[in-house]
């Protein structure tokens, strides 16, 4: 399994080296490079990546102010030349701090930081199931059982193989709170479980026989995340 | 004797840090010649925007070129620059007007001047070495 990833880094140099080295690791793809916050925040609000390897001090907004507007919780490797930064790490949860430059071990030791923190996450009942308010109960859904969620202005449908609930909330909302190595939003009204989709054509897919669209601004990420040989 | 025994052996400018050049490419001495190349085109680059914010006295701009151009000469073995990049910012980030950081834009300067030059001439050496396989 590889993890995507997107760099933000606004020297060149330190990204090239760093692209280099996911490379040679066969264990992190990188699926953009951004030179400034901003950029990489507009492709963080319409994709999901497991991985940022985010640099502190850019133009404009610092990494951490990226980390303070990002709606979901990817994992963050801060690679940054000065160690000062370390207190706000580990305030902002990141699970590794890189002093630039590195070398491949030191990198190597913070992708396993990264494949021991996701296994915890997995292994995180938190994360295997949600509760949802139907029918006046609480009912536990586990992410396995989940084909997709679609919006119904202020409802959301939970569609599973036996039975559809029917809850009050947002996709807006649900997207902060579903595992992102589950989910992913494809549509503004359409969350999917894209180990359940069978096939996609165009600008839809299919589970289950369901039609579902994938918006334009989405489709870059569905394809990223899919397994293509 | 076959055509391996008769490749040059490589090893870095011994005014570099060597050992941390080791560690850092192993043996990949193409990798190490792009990043070489790379980094002086980004240095060249950034440290004419660097000029340019001190002449404006924009203190602010030239701070964070500094900090920016700094992790440079790590990639280059150069960590000593590394450290003077590192104290000017600093410096920078205390001074009031220009004329606090005049002197020590002064030694920046010369200090990149020759930082640029020793990545020329390690350059060349890792050019020269790398042409022997194609």
């Amino acid at each position: 399994m590889k993890y995507h990833s997107i760099i933000v880094e606004d020297l060149p140099v330190a990204a090239e080296f760093l692209k280099k080295f996911c490379e040679k690791s066969g264990m992190v793809e990188v699926d953009q490079h951004f030179l400034n916050a901003e950029d990489a925040l507009r492709f963080l609000n319409d994709n999901v990546v497991e991985l940022i390897f985010l640099d502190v001090e850019m133009p404009g907004a610092s990494g951490f102010d990226l980390l303070d507007q990002l709606v979901y919780n990817p994992q963050v490797i801060l690679t940054t030349s000065k160690t000062e930064y370390a207190y706000d790490a580990f305030q902002y949860n990141v699970t590794d701090y890189l002093k630039k430059p590195f070398t491949y071990q030191r990198f190597l030791e913070a992708i396993q930081k990264v494949s021991k923190k996701s296994e915890q996450l997995n292994g995180n009942s938190d994360q295997n199931h949600m509760f949802i308010k139907s029918d006046g109960k609480l009912i536990r859904l586990s992410n396995e059982d989940i084909l997709y969620i679609e919006s119904m202005g202020d409802y959301v449908k939970f569609v599973t193989p036996a039975k559809k609930y029917i809850t009050h909330n947002t996709i807006k909302n649900l997207e902060t709170k579903v595992n992102p190595q589950v989910f992913m939003k494809v549509h503004r009204s359409y969350i999917v479980n894209y180990t359940k989709i069978d096939d996609i054509q165009e600008n839809v897919l299919f589970i289950k026989g369901n039609m579902i669209p994938i918006s334009k601004a989405h489709k870059s990420g569905v394809m990223q995340k899919i397994n293509i040989l | 004797m076959s055509k391996g025994d008769q490749q040059i052996l490589f090893s870095f400018s011994p005014e570099l840090d060597t050992a941390f050049l080791r560690e850092l490419y192993g043996d990949d001495f193409r990798q190490a010649e792009l990043v070489f190349e790379s980094s002086l085109q980004q240095l060249r680059s950034e440290f004419s925007i660097a000029r340019a914010r001190f002449h404006d006295g924009d203190i602010t701009g030239l701070k964070k070129v500094i900090h920016k151009v700094k992790p440079i000469f790590g990639y280059v073995g150069m960590s000593e620059v590394q450290e003077e990049y590192k104290d000017f910012e600093e410096s920078c980030a205390n001074a009031r007007s220009a004329t606090d950081i005049e002197s020590g834009f002064g030694l920046i300067i010369g200090i990149t001047e020759q930082a640029i030059q020793k990545m020329e001439t390690e350059l060349k050496r890792l050019k020269q070495y790398n042409t022997q396989f194609l």
